[in-house]
């Protein structure tokens, strides 16, 4: 790990953990599920009514069980990779319903949308994989939307995917999409978010969703988090216990039915805004979620998953680069593997922007070269030209730096660096509009990934029964 | 004492206060329906503007509608008849799939603190159920709720199948992905973003 990971007491992490455990034992937590319930009843949980109760050994079990990492395969396995190593890896949001426009108007997004994301994700040098909901299609049937996404993503990216966790039969869908591409899935190819519901509890449909999933051998994230003072505790350290025990209680289920199901471990947390009960992200209290998820997860050995480039502003001001920076930077450095809402998401996750994902590009980017390790290499430290200049002469003139001025540093493709006469010229000028200009282009260059055309026409042939 | 301290002991969170006040105003022998209207309905809709204005937070607003329901007990076995449902019933409830609750609690709570019968019916309730109650309980309104985006669609189908039902009850929505333009696509009477601003919408419904 070259990252900087936040260094918290190992007695503050073992509370935390006591805790969580002390709340699995007593309070226990809800799963309104009846094959969920067998299960636990199966492997000899005390359960009264639809609440389970965890005792230590059953979680530690659990927690060995999980491997410390895992790849994540891609239709072009040059895409592949791992999750749990030394790596960020980044998707776009997941889940907003709305498209904000530059000019401030929002609307419901539709399938359009989808395609042009999911050909972004695609040219993106900062994305790894694609999120399953990057933007809801509103115009298509909702009880197959998440085909037409995951469609999309299979088709017009050759990059990793997430499958739908919204129902038992969105789940059992996504993987015989999988199957079309992989055949007999034998190996993790879509990763799938399950979300507690705080506090303390499972939704059914999230529980069926993550059975499906570990019985097919497919990685999950667990992910709990509340809303602090309305759905947890208004305290970071009620939130942090509070959504432990619940992704512990997630995490504990998957291995029961499917030991070595690869898990990557969630946590956060936001703070409700006292003054309208509404939920609020991007915060400094989000961030601090961030720095001691990753030492959590360490803890517990698992890979880890947090928020991305989150922002509460509905245009690309000042308020939604520091947020997202403050969200990013803290994730990056404190050892996070993996992040949703990467890119192009505005308030609170509701809305996707294209002109704000393109930004969120470079500060990806710019995160992803601030992680990188700073190399030491003989040709790195460079003394023998050193000594050969002296005090005279430009370095520019060297084939040192000539073989280098492409990948030595990271080149922003929104943000300026400019002189002042040159930046009063330009047009257009401001952020979002270069941000339009830019995504025409983007758009334009876009090319469709090579697939089997027989794989091609089965996938759409599914989905037209499905639609049927 | 008048009618002011118990607004006033109501603003200020006091819950035994308020009850002392309800009850020193009774014993003057004050009109029971001026200690409602003119007491503890009069300091919600302050308590209203002040969470509206940004002087009180969330939690504060709550604490207050606690106190003013403590004064209410106190006040209802004086008042004749039933005067919460004489104001108007409002049903409410998060629909179906959807389990979240704390938005549709605040609505719940200040629809209550304004004087109307409140039916809560929880979260994932389903079609059926929103229809059936609001004829068996002969509601004035019907207060839908969703956080979920994939669960906003059955907030359509509930307006419709009360509207087919042939029901005269008003329909209002509210969560966080709602609008005001998806209230009027589903054929809603109102929409709104904030509780106090419910309760507003709500008297121009019974109003109008």
């Amino acid at each position: 790990m070259n990252r900087v990971v936040s260094n918290f007491d190992r007695g503050i992490l073992d509370k935390i953990h006591a805790s969580s455990i002390e709340l699995l034992g007593d309070t226990g937590v809800r799963f309104p599920n009846r094959e969920a319930l067998e299960i636990f009843k199966h492997h000899g949980f005390n359960i009264q009514g639809d609440m389970v109760f965890f005792q230590e050994t059953d979680i530690e079990k659990a927690v060995e069980m999980v491997p410390d990492q895992f790849t994540l395969h891609a239709r072009n396995e040059n895409n592949s990779f791992v999750i749990g190593d030394d790596s960020y890896r980044m998707a776009p949001g997941y889940g907003p319903p709305f498209i904000i426009e530059p000019t401030g108007e929002m609307r419901q997004s539709v399938l359009e949308d989808t395609h042009k994301f999911c050909k972004l994700v695609q040219t993106s040098r900062a994305l790894d994989f694609n999120s399953s909901i990057v933007a809801h299609p509103n115009d298509m049937p909702a009880e197959t939307a998440h085909l037409d996404m995951l469609l999309s993503t299979m088709l017009l990216t050759d990059k990793p995917l997430m499958g739908s966790t919204s129902s038992k039969q969105c789940a059992k869908e996504s993987l015989e999409m999988a199957g079309i591409i992989w055949g007999n899935i034998d190996k993790p190819v879509m990763l799938n978010l399950v979300d507690s519901l705080s506090p303390l509890q499972y939704a059914q449909e999230m529980i069926d969703a993550l059975m499906v999933y570990a019985k097919a051998g497919q990685p999950l994230i667990v992910h709990s988090s509340c809303s602090m003072g309305s759905s947890g505790p208004i305290t970071i350290a009620g939130s942090l216990v509070i959504s432990n025990a619940c992704t512990l209680a997630g995490i504990c289920l998957a291995q029961l039915i499917n030991p070595g199901t690869p898990i990557v471990y969630g946590l956060g947390g936001s703070p409700t805004d006292m003054k309208t009960g509404g939920y609020i992200n991007a915060s400094p209290e989000d961030a601090k979620h961030t720095a001691i998820v990753t030492a959590l997860s360490q803890y517990y050995n698992m890979p880890c998953r947090s928020q991305g480039a989150l922002t509460e502003s509905f245009s690309l001001d000042y308020q939604a680069g520091m947020e997202a920076s403050m969200m990013l930077s803290t994730a990056a450095l404190s050892g996070v593997h993996v992040s949703l809402h990467a890119c192009g998401t505005y308030g609170s996750m509701l809305a996707m922007s294209f002109e704000k994902f393109l930004a969120d590009e470079d500060l990806c980017c710019a995160i992803k070269t601030l992680m990188k390790p700073i190399e030491f290499s003989e040709d790195a430290f460079a003394m023998d030209l050193i000594k050969k200049l002296g005090t005279s002469g430009t370095y520019l003139l060297e084939s040192h730096t000539a073989s280098r001025c492409r990948n030595e540093f990271f080149i922003p493709d929104l943000n300026i660096r400019t002189i002042h006469s040159k930046w009063l010229e330009m047009d257009p000028r401001p952020m979002d509009q270069r941000a339009s200009q830019l995504l025409e282009k983007r758009l334009s260059e876009y090319e469709k990934p090579d697939i089997d055309p027989t794989i091609e026409n089965d996938l759409i042939k599914y989905l037209e029964q499905k639609k049927k | 004492m008048s009618l002011t301290d118990i607004i006033n002991a109501v603003v200020s969170l006091k819950k035994d206060e308020v009850v002392e006040n309800v009850i020193s105003e009774i014993n003057k022998g004050t009109q029971v329906d001026d200690i409602l209207d003119k007491g503890l309905i009069e300091s919600m809709d302050v308590v209203g503007a002040k969470f509206s204005s940004g002087e009180l937070f969330v939690p504060e607003m709550l604490m207050a509608a606690k106190a003013m329901q403590a004064g209410l007990e106190v006040l209802k076995p004086h008042l004749s008849g039933d005067a919460t449902a004489e104001k108007g019933t409002v049903l409410i409830g998060t629909v179906k799939g959807d389990l979240h609750d704390i938005g549709k609690n605040l609505v719940s709570m200040m629809v209550e603190g304004a004087g109307f019968n409140v039916i809560d019916l929880g979260v994932d309730v389903d079609v059926e159920q929103f229809v059936t109650q609001a004829q068996t309980q002969n509601a004035d309104v019907v207060c839908l709720s969703a956080l979920l985006t994939t669960t906003m669609p059955v907030m359509a189908k509930t307006v419709e199948a009360i509207k087919e039902a042939g029901l005269k009850v008003k329909t209002i929505i509210g969560g966080a992905p709602v609008t005001e333009a998806y209230a009027h696509q589903i054929g809603a009477d109102g929409f709104s973003d904030n509780a106090p601003g419910a309760v507003e919408l709500i008297r121009k419904l019974m109003a109008a």
